[in-house]
């Protein structure tokens, strides 16, 4: 029963990703007065972009083909392990936190190897300031979901969402901790004030750089990945906010539907949260990107360090 | 100027030019002049370019044009025997002639002996050595053998440099440019453009056409600087007809330039914070605004593009007070947003944090490289041709020209706004007293050269027209955007990668412009 939890979460993420990017790209659209696309647009483009011919550069080694499975790797395991639906421990321990950082990591190296192989110049821009990213991020993530983990003692995320885990009433300096997850959130999304998912300016991009020389069925797989992530960090987030409702192992079909209904709500609100933040600032000078993450390192490190101070 | 001449020991001038004091000086001194002009009269070189007298003269000439202030223009000319075109360059010692010296060695084959800079610059690759497209004898049409000549571009080596080559194909709809980057990181080491692949021959295909067939091309030359380009090549006609435009044409004339630079200062707000930055809802607004204003050039002038109302002799339509009241509420609903707009951004910290510091153009540097326009006046420049050679209805319109002198992109913006805020003052006191009576008079130039100097929304825009017999035996066009371009190489060093769209937009040059 208890994966049966975990294939309907998968399931469930896996369709709604797409609706994400199209959400807040369709909220952008509306802070500019302009129309915008659909929502549903992306579903559309994914199923577009299988079909089309792919054009490959003729210095791509093996490493090009294989980076965009394993991005998309990557992003269905957390999808089918983190409780984004559920509470349930998955099968292994596998919503260990490290486990889960290690994850993401692997997909973003993976990434930054596709970018590099075909040897063009934007692919390598985009991988250097990508690794300078990542090595800032990493550190600044696995410090918030420490002071989750010291609060519930517990490493593996679903036990911080079970009762009687990291609850934000019981343990207010757990905020920190959330607000430092929440720009990291931003930095690994490649979103506002990081990057620029929307630009069409080569020279500024990050995540867009590396993937530039990607088409066809491998940008529609590199494409539903980002998306994956994106919905994974929204859901997590809200549900280290408001850890409910969550299915436990045994579900009925109301609980599954409710969950689902409340997981869509969290998700367009994330979403339209997102759009609101990303219409609301420019984007930071690349240079200031240490100031930024350092700063969310030094929020988690304070958020661990209260809630070390706070246990009984 | 007169005096400044005689102490110079240059005598000869030349009467056939109009609207400028024009010396000849063999081309031995010619270098040396120049010199003197720019660097003892700081007299900014605004123009040089050459012509193929050899049907009348046997010769080859060579211009410049320097700026000079009050006292009107001041055209140095020289004669290359045809056997020997060569002369002693004047980039050795005055920086802003380099891109034209290489410009008249790649159209006419004239030499400019130590030249430190002496590659190709407008012939690419493809285009066989030994041809100069611009002299008398090589026929618009002709077809070229694909040649391979070597392009070479600067290159800087060493451990962990990094070229990034960029174009000519752009991600955004705009022209084709190359720009080589060689970086350090993300430091800008070296940076260098490659423009030019467009090249329309409209120099050449000017050659030959009376006023009003030329007119056409003259419009196309840059879409975003239509009419001031009409404009400019229209004084030159009427200079040399020797007809006054009427009042109202004037009215006209002025009111349309106004709206244009006020479009494309709109634009260029909302560009460079919107865009450059990635304040996305700047950029929708400005872009919205910019529509407006190309929406009312389409109610006055049935076209969006400010074009076909500048001829030669006065304006070709008349504006009737309902469309004076156009004018007037789209403008109120405009400036009005725009400064709205504009005031939301600088709230913002984040927006000044990307633009001080970034992009900067010392004075020094802008003085040399002979910058023009809104770039120069943000390095603290003071040079605006409406004031300083006032023309159509200037005089009667008062306006100070915005200086600012930290030369960064956020200069260029403050200047853009204020420039946005003294155009809709002008136009307003224009529609409070719009003149009555005629709009146009019969312009018919027949010999002779004469300059048209028009401050256009990007800068200093000159044409230098010589006319032989109705006709254009040689049409000069200097676009501001031609002094602008090698200022990337100025400018760029020193910034990080991800922040030179922002330059690029603070300057946004015409790349149609320059490659005529």
């Amino acid at each position: 029963m208890s994966v049966f939890v975990f294939f309907l979460q998968g399931t469930v993420v896996l369709l709604l990703a797409p609706l994400a990017t199209g959400c807040v790209r369709w909220c952008k659209a509306r802070f500019q007065g302009r129309h915008g696309a659909s929502p549903f647009l992306p579903y559309v483009r994914f199923l577009t972009l299988l079909r089309k011919e792919m054009v490959i550069a003729e210095t791509a080694s093996w490493i090009f083909h294989a980076a965009p499975f394993v991005v998309l790797c990557t992003a269905v395991f957390v999808a089918f392990s983190l409780p984004l639906l559920t509470s349930a421990p998955p099968p292994g321990g596998l919503d260990n936190f490290i486990l889960f950082a290690a994850i993401l990591a692997l997909g973003s190296v993976f990434l930054v190897l596709g970018g590099l192989d075909p040897g063009t110049a934007f692919g390598g821009m985009g991988a250097s300031r990508e690794m300078t990213l990542a090595s800032l991020v990493e550190p600044a993530m696995i410090t918030a979901l420490a002071a989750f983990a010291v609060v519930s003692d517990n490493s593996a995320i679903s036990g911080m969402l079970a009762a009687g885990g990291a609850s934000l009433l019981q343990h207010p300096a757990l905020v920190l901790s959330l607000v430092a997850l929440g720009l990291v959130a931003l930095a690994e999304n490649a979103r506002y004030p990081v990057d620029n998912p929307a630009t069409h300016l080569e020279l500024t991009m990050v995540h867009e750089a590396m993937i530039l020389e990607y088409s066809g069925a491998y940008l529609a797989i590199i494409e539903l990945a980002s998306s994956i992530r994106l919905t994974v960090f929204a859901l997590l987030l809200a549900n280290l906010l408001v850890p409910f409702p969550l299915l436990a192992t045994a579900i009925s079909f109301s609980g599954a539907l409710a969950t689902i209904g409340a997981t869509v709500a969290k998700l367009v609100i994330a979403m339209f949260l997102l759009a609101l933040w990303e219409s609301s600032i420019p984007k930071m000078r690349f240079y200031r990107m240490q100031e930024y993450l350092s700063g969310a390192f030094f929020i988690a490190l304070a958020g661990l360090a209260f809630s070390l101070l706070s246990l009984p | 100027m007169n005096s400044l001449l005689d102490t110079l020991g240059l005598r000869d001038r030349d009467a056939s030019v109009s609207g400028a004091l024009c010396v000849r000086v063999e081309r031995e001194r010619f270098a040396e002049v120049a010199t003197l002009l720019a660097h003892n009269h700081h007299l900014p070189l605004s123009l040089l370019y050459a012509t193929d007298d050899r049907k009348t003269q046997g010769t080859y000439g060579v211009h410049a044009v320097f700026e000079g202030g009050q006292s009107g223009w001041l055209m140095l000319s020289t004669a290359l025997p045809s056997d020997d075109a060569r002369y002693a360059s004047v980039t050795r010692t005055v920086l802003a002639a380099h891109w034209y010296e290489r410009y008249a060695a790649d159209m006419f084959g004239i030499v400019a002996d130590g030249h430190p800079d002496p590659r190709r610059l407008v012939l690419h690759e493809n285009m066989p050595e030994g041809v100069h497209p611009l002299r008398k004898d090589f026929a618009w049409n002709t077809r070229l053998p694909h040649a391979n000549v070597p392009y070479p571009m600067h290159h800087v080596d060493g451990e962990g440099i990094y070229e990034i080559p960029v174009g000519p194909i752009h991600a955004g709809i705009i022209e084709p440019g190359h720009f080589r980057f060689n970086v350090a990181g993300e430091r800008i080491i070296a940076l260098e453009g490659k423009l030019f692949f467009t090249h329309k021959g409209c120099e050449k295909l000017l050659e030959g056409k009376n006023a009003k067939a030329a007119l056409p091309f003259i419009e196309r030359i840059s879409g975003d600087a239509s009419a001031s380009h009409a404009l400019a090549f229209c004084q030159a006609m009427e200079t040399l007809a020797g007809c006054a435009v009427p009042a109202r044409a004037n009215d006209i004339r002025t009111l349309l330039c106004e709206l244009e630079r006020i479009t494309m200062h709109v634009f260029d707000i909302g560009n460079i914070i919107g865009n450059g930055t990635g304040y996305t809802v700047l950029a929708a607004h400005g872009f919205r605004l910019r529509e407006d204003m190309m929406r009312l050039s389409h109610s006055l002038c049935g076209n969006r593009f400010w074009r076909g109302m500048i001829v030669p002799g006065g304006c070709a339509r008349d504006l009737d007070d309902r469309a004076l009241r156009a004018v007037r509420s789209c403008l109120d609903a405009v400036c009005f947003d725009a400064a709205r707009l504009f005031a939301m951004a600088m709230r913002s910290d984040a927006v000044r944090e990307r633009l001080e510091t970034t992009g900067t153009l010392r004075r020094d540097a802008a003085l040399a490289y002979g910058a023009v326009g809104t770039t120069a006046r943000a390095s603290g420049i003071d040079r605006d041709v409406r004031r300083d050679h006032p023309y159509a209805s200037y005089p009667r319109c008062p306006f100070r020209v915005a200086v600012h002198t930290s030369g960064d992109v956020y200069a260029r913006l403050l200047v853009r706004s204020e420039e946005l805020a003294a155009s809709a003052a002008i136009v307003r006191h224009l529609l409070q007293d719009f003149s009555s009576g005629p709009i146009l008079v019969p312009c018919s130039p027949t010999s002779g050269t004469a300059i048209g100097a028009v401050e256009s929304w990007r800068g200093e825009l000159l044409h230098v027209v010589r006319m032989h017999e109705g006709v254009i035996d040689r049409c000069a066009v200097r676009d501001p955007s031609f002094c602008n371009w090698p200022l990337f190489g100025e400018i760029g060093p020193g910034n990080i990668v991800p922040d030179f769209p922002l330059c690029n937009k603070s300057l946004n040059l015409s790349y149609s412009g320059t490659d005529l």
